[in-house]
């Protein structure tokens, strides 16, 4: 079954001349899969990346996360999606700087309205989860650059999101560290998290079961679907 | 119910909720984690503030310690004074009107002067008058008006018949006796009048201040006057001053009673008390000046802090923050700030006003009101000042707000 099906997805922006970041993309995401997007920068993929965690809504075509229609739903209406559907990652963390570890993992729960104490407790387990258990109470901005994406990290699996959206998060890292991250990534889909990783990173991408070309705006290769179903692969 | 309809709730919409009480600590993390522009920012609220609350503070301890001294001077004493004729001449009180008011039930005291159509000197070289008014009076004025000799005694059974003077605290500074040392004279209708005490000032009777008081009978037998009552001073119970008042005119002069003036002498100096109008709503202008400068550099500070928080604004609209929840936060947080300034201007504007009541010996009254009013208006001026920042904040689009170096 699956979290993100997306038909036919096009996004132009308006200017001169006009840009199709988006150009009829199909994708289905099955619950429990781990997964990369990837392409080159300009491909389009950040693009995609915003679709399919709802911060743009595409030009035209039909997106579903967890089976709530995206694509035509108010701005209020995906807020809501995001705060209890989609956990993200980003290559600069956005961590609160000042905040402790376990209060930065707690926000990923702060637009649900749970309750402090719950979130807490959620938040720690999430840091123990992620390997930081012993730097709860630690400033943010007093952790290592590993450290701050396990807790960016935590901070998107707290609330046990239909799927986490990874925008490279290996981006910021050195080569050890990254690649503790990709563990840590295959830990928790493990155990059952589903995760797509979006990068420019081929040796990244390579490390993933599933793996989704992207260019120009179009997916040219999608390890998951035999190559003849993409005319712009089979073209090559 | 709900458990029983698994598959339509799912699918049912998800909101997003802030609680209201994270909505406020969210408002102020932006504070805490910025704390030297805090207070910064915060300052400009607080001078405004500040200089408000000392300008209402001060001008309410004056008026507080003016209105002590009244109470302790007490407001139960009334004055009856000839006033004036159909025909404009200056009318006489019935020489028996003293005897009449003492009749009435509430008043417990009453004395009776007379202005002496005469004029007192240092000297018997000199002319000078001085604008001193001579006045006979009886033994019991002292008691009447409750005053107090600075130097000597009051006229008594003895000094009443005999050549002598006790001097208003104003007519002894005139005359130039600052002591009784050396026995001082003074020369009134030509003949030598011994002075025997001098008055401390009397605050509700500044005309006595002014006068030489002589006793009835020293009046009549030494300078021939005619001892014709002009004046009576009246004490009456607290609690019935105003009925007492009213009578007053029929009982000291049945034949006319509208050539009867009746005052209070404490009201003019309650009216004293009443503070330039004018001058207090100046400085408060000039508070209110700093204070919406306060407010400016506010609006500004949060837009520098929008353009500077736009990561955060973007994380907190992918964590499932609304356009609302955005704007919520930087109001809140616009109103936080400057509600304190306006809690350390309601400090030092209180400060202000107990360090300048107590340089100038006056009571100390801070309005609490003004107090409360001045928190509540500076909270009220950050949030309105919050508003264009907040939405400039919502507005912002989510996925520009993530992306790195916007």
């Amino acid at each position: 079954m699956s979290v993100l099906e997306l038909t036919d997805i096009t996004k132009h922006y308006l200017g001169s001349p006009p840009v199709k970041a988006l150009d009829g993309v199909t994708l289905s995401i099955d619950r429990g899969a781990l997964l990369a997007i990837v392409g080159a920068s300009g491909s389009g993929k950040s693009t995609l990346l915003n679709i399919m965690g709802t911060l743009d809504r595409p030009t035209s075509g039909q997106a579903f996360v967890d089976d709530l229609p995206v694509a035509t739903m108010s701005d209020a209406a995906l807020a809501g999606v995001r705060s209890t559907r989609i956990g993200f990652v980003f290559q600069q963390f956005h961590l609160l700087e000042g905040a402790s570890a376990v209060a930065n993992v707690a926000t990923g729960l702060l637009y649900r309205g749970t309750n402090p104490r719950e979130r807490r407790a959620r938040a720690t387990d999430a840091l123990q989860r992620v390997g930081l258990g012993h730097r709860v109470d630690h400033k943010a901005s007093k952790l290592s650059g590993g450290e701050r994406q396990r807790v960016a990290i935590a901070r998107a699996i707290v609330g046990q999101p239909a799927i986490v959206l990874a925008d490279e998060p290996t981006g910021n890292l050195d080569s050890r560290t990254s690649e503790a991250i990709v563990d840590l990534l295959h830990d928790l889909n493990a155990d059952g998290t589903t995760i797509a990783v979006i990068t420019h990173d081929q040796d990244l991408a390579d490390t993933m079961p599933r793996q989704v070309t992207l260019r120009d705006g179009k997916i040219v290769g999608d390890s998951a679907v035999p190559a003849t179903h993409h005319e712009p692969a089979a073209a090559r | 119910m709900r458990r029983l309809l698994p598959r339509r709730d799912r699918t049912s919409r998800p909101r997003s909720k802030l609680r209201t009480r994270d909505a406020f600590t969210t408002g102020g993390q932006g504070l805490v984690s910025r704390k030297g522009r805090t207070v910064l920012t915060a300052t400009g609220i607080a001078i405004g503030i500040a200089s408000m609350i000392a300008v209402l503070g001060i001008s309410a301890s004056s008026k507080a310690d003016l209105i002590a001294q009244i109470d302790q001077l007490g407001t139960n004493l009334l004055q009856v004074k000839a006033g004036s004729d159909l025909f404009g001449e200056s009318a006489q009180l019935p020489e028996e009107a003293p005897a009449m008011v003492r009749r009435i039930n509430p008043v417990t005291e009453a004395t009776s002067i007379s202005e002496l159509a005469t004029d007192v000197q240092r000297n018997r070289f000199t002319d000078e008058t001085n604008g001193i008014d001579v006045v006979a009076t009886e033994t019991h004025l002292a008691d009447t008006l409750e005053a107090e000799l600075a130097h000597g005694r009051f006229l008594d059974a003895e000094t009443k018949t005999l050549p002598t003077v006790v001097l208003g605290s104003v007519a002894a500074e005139r005359l130039g006796i600052t002591s009784l040392a050396g026995a001082p004279t003074v020369q009134i209708g030509g003949r030598t009048f011994a002075v025997i005490g001098i008055l401390h000032p009397l605050p509700l009777n500044p005309d006595i201040d002014r006068s030489v008081l002589i006793g009835n009978e020293a009046a009549q037998t030494h300078l021939g006057a005619e001892v014709v009552p002009t004046a009576i001073y009246i004490r009456a119970d607290p609690v019935h001053v105003e009925s007492v008042r009213e009578v007053l005119p029929r009982t000291a002069n049945p034949g006319d009673p509208n050539e009867v003036n009746v005052s209070r002498p404490s009201d003019a100096l309650e009216a004293r008390a009443e503070v330039d109008k004018n001058l207090q709503n100046l400085l408060l202008g000039l508070g209110g000046v700093a204070l919406l400068v306060g407010g400016v550099g506010i609006a500004n500070v949060m837009i520098i802090s929008v353009l500077e928080r736009r990561g955060e604004i973007g994380l907190r609209r992918a964590l499932g923050a609304n356009r609302s929840h955005v704007a919520i936060q930087f109001v809140l947080e616009s109103a936080a700030l400057a509600t304190l300034g306006g809690i350390l201007g309601a400090g030092l504007g209180a400060g202000v006003t107990v360090a300048y009541a107590r340089q100038q010996n006056w009571r100390v009254d801070v309005p609490l009101e003004a107090l409360s009013l001045g928190v509540v208006a500076a909270l009220a001026l950050g949030a309105l000042a919050g508003l264009y920042p907040a939405t400039r904040a919502a507005r912002l689009d989510p996925a520009e707000a993530v992306r790195p170096g916007a």
